[in-house]
């Protein structure tokens, strides 16, 4: 891919599409989506408008943490193809102008990984040390587990090395030992493997528990940055323009510093931005967004924040207070099999109680507030999930391609599906699918081809700042988003009723707002303060023009 | 001409950025600066701690303060801080700032929290003193949540007070409200109180609010409108009155103007009601009922029972407008006794409140000189209660205060008779 | 002789005659006057009737005292009072213009300034009946403050505001209708400046202390001291 100045920074312009390749489409009718199926799709990708394709764990794995357990880092799980496959699909989506993310498991293997039997195998094996053992279970104490509904301990009794093992997550994934210089080489190989092939990017999981310290958290350690440092140091003088993608689920106070200087990750997801979207419609109240985007830092000229309203994970509520999480949970969770963790795993149309003006105004707020905007799989058709399913599941169904056989995601006979399809009259596949959303104009799929399109038009969403101007009506957020000289104003509608505001853009005085999507001329500003009226949940992005 | 509207522009426009909210508290000002702040402070950490998924607002209304009251109110907004993890609340706690017109009285800041009450639509209400030195959060949610969650529709304040205080409210208010309107609400006048928004809607569409009784205790026509119109009313514990520093208004003659003079005249207005009032009944209370303390106050008895004396002597010309024969002679031979002996009696000092309270209604004179002259009258009968009860115990006073209820209930027909005669 | 004194006779009985022809209309028009001034005076009296009913005088006249006032002096109720004072007025007022059309230069002389004097008269009684409306409602508004505050002599107090107003009442009314106008003006002036200057010699000589008292007491910052004495005298009734 080119690596001008500006193409170095192509992440900030990039609307990124998540997806697991076994959920999209199954070539071969083993009833597991594939890579060769993938690449067969890519042109719906390209008319959706998206240009990066972020991709879940591929890897050969026992696929007891749905591929984050992995047990061969340079390989592609059969289930999904070869690597052969793998290669072809990428091209691909190079060729159509789509650049592609992989995960890379930094924190951790799975238990089967010949590393890790290894490790186990004997105290004395040169791989002993790439992970971190105990003879006593009394290290670190006082660290927070994080999958608490599996989970009691942070340490895992292995009968075969008779001592025990450090994971963070579940016992099957023992943590790598980064105090280690063998281990980071490793980790350094096998990214390089796979940028060698060309992939654009890793997301790389679980970073703020790389390293552990005795007396603290374990967590957002100075050791632990300095590694990603490091990594960040060899990709930029080996692959210039390449991207690393941070998942560290903390406070934007935090997790600011895992921007470092410019130094350390590209991008970091703004976790705590996602669940206040939700109280924030649901509350009629933009107080949730502004103040968490309030005490969000500022980040370096090529840092990114991402942003998403759903994904393959449960709804985290880790990043808020009992208060709001009790709150969360009332309105978007009240039975109980739909929590998991601390957390809800549903999907966005479901949470929306499938109102389209709701998952609209979610969209427009995800296309409009500062930040790499991240679409999960189906939800830009509005899918649903099945809360029964195990873990987090039930937001992992397959993809819904037409009313037919399977969804038209697979010819397999339905009982050989790798997951049962969604099947009710509301969000089953004979309601909600591309075949039928691409027959018509009004459908929640066209519509989010037009706002991609529209957020593609102006690199104001992408690379500009905000200012959030306060009406006293506080059931509407609005924003100012500029670049340079262009400016856009973003009014938000946070209610189910219609509202009437009065903003004030004094500053902006003498501009024509021009709304952005039927391009219509909107009264001039001036000294007074701009009355606008907003249908229940209604948005405007209006460009403001100087002529 | 157009009407003159109770609401300025720009508080319409703040009113309208507000929207709908579940509570409102209201707070009357003029010339608080001091104290504002710290009111408002108190009352948006309730709305946190209490009714924190709640849509709220807090509406103060001005009188025309010249030291910058106003600005204080909007002053302390929290800012949010970068070091913040996560929200200081749920929800924007509103504020907003008006002045009403009309110059500063109690009537005029209550029609403009009623008007702002209804219109954003609120389900409870609470009115807060910015004087009040003992609010804590528990003071608003106490008020809040009767109306709020119980549809109770006035929600008067009760306290745990010494034994001697309040006895205006004892001696007269309470037992007369009781007899005469069925509901014996013990602070009948309070700076403090709650309701419904219902009941703001109601009160807000009379046409009482130029009458003088209304401007100065509009609290009083208030609860006696909800009674009257069949609304739920209760009372809440606040915990302990704390007197103010600042005592414009709690002398006992502006004390015996506003809300004495109140209650007359919601007799007048209310005799529809009234008139057919059987038996009283209980007035149901949130929290503990209230209490008195006992501790040792310097009371000047002798003085009370010289201005009670004097008073009789010298208003003799007046009183004879006002009382029986009967009653004044009465009153006149008791005045004459000396301080050991001299005891105003449940049964007569019923006799002369509904006397007055039937002079008033008839006009024998000028409303507010009545209401002076009878000053004196309470007085002698404050100074027989302290000599009575210089050790007695709580409940013994209660059983006193039963007495005096049930004297005021036997006295009706009595008040019936006069009241209706020419 | 004898002619002339028939001539005489006829020349008087003529002029009697012709004073009689010249007379009898005037006096039939006088009547006649009267008569319908009668009738207008009653119309006029039904009118202002109603009109003071719609006005309810009587409940103001009751709470201002002057009901009291006029039951005390047993006169009738104020609107009977106007409505009567109307009635003869009006009445006065066509009689007069009657006795005007009888043609006696002189008496038309003393019509002419009775009317003049008229008005003057009505004002004045207005006046005085303001006065001693005002006089009973602020002496008994005095009477009342300072009984309540506890003053060693209320009526002192009330009595001095109803004479001051009362003598203040009585010096307009006299000067309205040009009374002595001077001499009242300057007794007035007199015995007023008289009384201020007594009492301030009285305060400021004789009553020095009471003085500072009195001033620190209602001006000054003893003010509090004195709410807060108060507070332990009598109790808070709220």
């Amino acid at each position: 891919m080119a690596t001008g100045t500006d193409q170095a920074l192509w992440y900030k312009d990039a609307i990124i599409y998540q997806l697991h390749v076994r959920t999209f489409y199954d070539s071969n009718n083993d009833g597991i989506g594939d890579f060769p199926g993938l690449m067969q799709k890519l042109d719906y990708l390209q008319e959706l408008g998206i240009n990066v394709i972020w991709l879940l764990p591929f890897f050969p794995s026992p696929l007891r943490d749905d591929g984050y357990d992995i047990a061969n880092y340079r390989a592609i799980h059969p289930n999904y193809g070869t690597l052969e496959d793998f290669k072809a699909f990428l091209a691909a989506a190079h060729a159509r102008g789509i650049r592609v993310i992989i995960e890379m498991v930094l924190n951790h293997t799975s238990d089967q990984h010949p590393w890790f039997q290894e490790s186990r195998s004997t105290r004395d094996n040169p791989k002993r040390d790439w992970y971190v053992w105990s003879d006593a279970d009394d290290r670190y104490k006082g660290v927070r587990i994080i999958f608490l509904d599996t989970e009691l301990s942070n340490w895992a009794w292995d009968p075969v090395s008779k001592s025990y093992y450090w994971h963070r997550f579940f016992s099957h994934q023992p943590d790598l030992n980064y105090d280690n210089p063998e281990v980071f080489e490793e980790m350094w190989d096998v990214m390089k493997f796979w940028l060698e092939i060309g992939v654009d990017a890793f997301r790389l999981d679980a970073v703020p528990y790389l390293i552990e310290r005795d007396g603290t958290n374990c967590e957002n350690l100075p050791e632990t940055h300095a590694v990603i440092k490091k990594l960040r140091k060899r990709l930029d003088e080996s692959f210039p323009g390449r991207m690393l993608l941070a998942e560290a689920n903390q406070w934007p106070a935090d997790v600011r510093a895992y921007f470092g200087d410019g130094d350390e990750f590209h991008m970091a997801f703004h976790f705590p931005l996602m669940p206040r979207i939700f109280m924030a419609v649901q509350l009629e109240d933009r107080k949730p967004i502004i103040e968490i985007l309030e005490q969000t830092p500022q980040i370096p000229e090529n840092s990114q924040w991402c942003t998403f309203l759903r994904n393959h994970d449960e709804l985290t509520l880790e990043m808020v207070t009992d208060i709001e999480r009790d709150y969360m949970y009332d309105v978007y969770a009240r039975d109980k099999t739909m929590r998991l963790n601390l957390g809800i795993r549903r999907r966005l149309a479901p949470m929306m109680d499938n109102d389209r003006r709701r998952i609209q105004l979610l969209n427009l707020l995800l296309m409009s507030l500062p930040g790499t905007p991240v679409l999960y799989y189906g939800d830009e058709i509005g899918m649903g999930d099945n809360v029964y399913l195990g873990d987090r599941n039930g937001v992992r169904t397959p993809m819904q391609w037409n009313g037919g056989w399977n969804g038209g995601f697979s010819g397999a006979d339905p009982e050989r599906l790798y997951s049962p399809l969604i099947s009710n009259p509301v969000f089953g596949y004979q309601a909600i699918n591309v075949e039928a959303q691409k027959r018509s104009p009004h459908s929640l799929l066209y519509w989010m081809k037009r706002l991609i399109e529209v957020r593609k038009s102006s690199r104001v969403f992408s690379r500009g700042t905000i200012e959030f101007l306060q009406p006293s009506n506080h059931r509407v957020l609005a924003y100012v988003r500029q670049f340079g000289t262009e400016k856009v104003l973003a009014v938000n509608n946070l209610s189910s009723s219609a509202q009437a505001v009065e903003l004030d853009l004094r500053n902006y005085k003498g501009s024509i707002p021009v709304e952005m999507v039927g391009r219509n001329l909107f009264p001039r500003i001036g000294d007074l303060p701009y009355l606008l009226t907003l249908g229940p949940y209604q948005s405007f992005w209006f460009r403001l023009r100087r002529i | 001409m157009a009407e003159e509207t109770l609401l300025s522009d720009d508080f319409l426009r703040q009113l309208m950025g507000v929207g709908e909210v579940d509570l409102m508290v209201g707070i009357p000002t003029h010339n608080n600066a001091q104290t504002i702040g710290a009111t408002v402070a108190v009352v948006e950490e309730s709305f946190r701690q209490n009714f924190t998924r709640d849509r709220v607002v807090i509406v103060n209304v001005d009188g025309g303060s010249r030291d910058g009251t106003p600005d204080e109110v909007l002053k302390s907004i929290t800012e949010t801080h970068p070091s913040l993890r996560g929200l200081t609340s749920l929800r924007t706690i509103h504020r907003i700032t008006t002045r009403y017109t009309g110059g500063p009285s109690p009537g005029g800041a209550l029609r403009s929290i009623l008007a702002a009450a209804d219109l954003v639509r609120a389900k409870a209400c609470a009115v807060i003193s910015p004087q009040s030195p003992g609010l804590d959060t528990n003071v608003v949610k106490n008020l809040l949540q009767p109306a709020y969650r119980e549809n109770f529709d006035f929600v008067a304040p009760l306290y745990s007070r010494h034994k001697f205080e309040g006895l205006l409210a004892r001696l007269v208010l309470y037992p007369m409200t009781r007899a005469l309107f069925g509901r014996g609400i013990r602070e009948l006048h309070s700076t403090d109180f709650g309701f419904s928004g219902k009941l703001a809607t109601q009160c807000l569409g009379e046409d009482v609010w130029g009458e003088d009784p209304v401007r100065k205790s509009p609290e009083i026509w208030m609860v006696i409108s909800a009674i009257a119109s069949g609304l739920n009313c209760g009372q809440t514990f606040l915990g302990p009155k704390v007197q103010p520093a600042t005592t414009s208004g709690t002398d006992i003659v502006t004390a015996i103007r506003e809300t004495v003079g109140a209650l007359f005249w919601c007799l007048e207005s209310h005799q529809d009601f009234w008139t057919r009032v059987a038996n009283p009944e209980p007035v149901p209370t949130f929290g503990p009922d209230h209490e008195l303390t006992t501790d040792t106050v310097r009371i000047n008895r002798k003085r009370i029972y010289e201005l009670f004396q004097k008073g009789v002597t010298d208003l003799s010309p007046i009183l004879k407008t006002i009382l029986t024969d009967q009653t004044r002679t009465e009153v006149e031979r008791i005045a004459a006794l000396d301080e050991r002996n001299c005891r105003i009696e449940n049964q007569l000092w019923v006799t002369v409140v509904l006397e007055f309270a039937t002079a008033y209604h008839h006009n024998v004179m000028n409303r507010d000189h009545l209401l002076q002259s009878f000053v004196p009258l309470y007085r002698g009968r404050m100074y027989s209660f302290l000599a009575e009860h210089h050790s007695s115990t709580p409940d013994e006073i209660e059983k006193d205060t039963e007495k005096l209820c049930l004297e005021f209930e036997r006295q009706k027909p009595y008040l019936l008779e006069t009241w209706k005669a020419k | 002789m004898k002619d002339l004194i028939i001539q005489g006779l006829q020349q008087a009985y003529q002029n009697l005659v012709h004073m009689i022809s010249v007379f009898l209309p005037r006096l039939v028009a006088m009547l006649l006057i009267m008569l319908a001034g009668l009738f207008v005076a009653l119309l006029m009296k039904y009118l202002l009737r109603l009109i003071l009913r719609f006005t309810q005088l009587n409940r103001l006249s009751e709470e201002s005292g002057a009901s009291q006032v006029l039951r005390n002096a047993a006169l009738p109720t104020i609107s009977e009072l106007l409505t009567r004072s109307l009635f003869w007025v009006t009445w006065l007022a066509f009689t007069l213009v009657g006795l005007s059309v009888l043609g006696i230069p002189e008496l038309h002389e003393q019509i002419s300034r009775l009317f003049q004097l008229l008005p003057e008269v009505f004002v004045a009684i207005l006046i005085l009946f303001v006065g001693v409306l005002a006089a009973n409602f602020l002496s008994r508004a005095a009477l009342l403050a300072a009984v309540n505050a506890g003053f060693r002599s209320p009526r002192l107090w009330s009595g001095s505001t109803r004479f001051v107003i009362l003598i203040l009442a009585i010096s307009m009314a006299l000067e309205q209708i040009g009374l002595a106008n001077q001499t009242v003006t300057s007794a007035f002036s007199i015995v007023f400046g008289a009384c201020m200057f007594a009492l301030a010699i009285a305060f400021g000589l004789g009553g020095r202390d009471l003085a500072r008292q009195t001033l620190e007491r209602y001006l000054g910052d003893n003010r509090k001291r004195d709410k807060e004495k108060e507070k332990e005298e009598e109790p808070s009734p709220l």
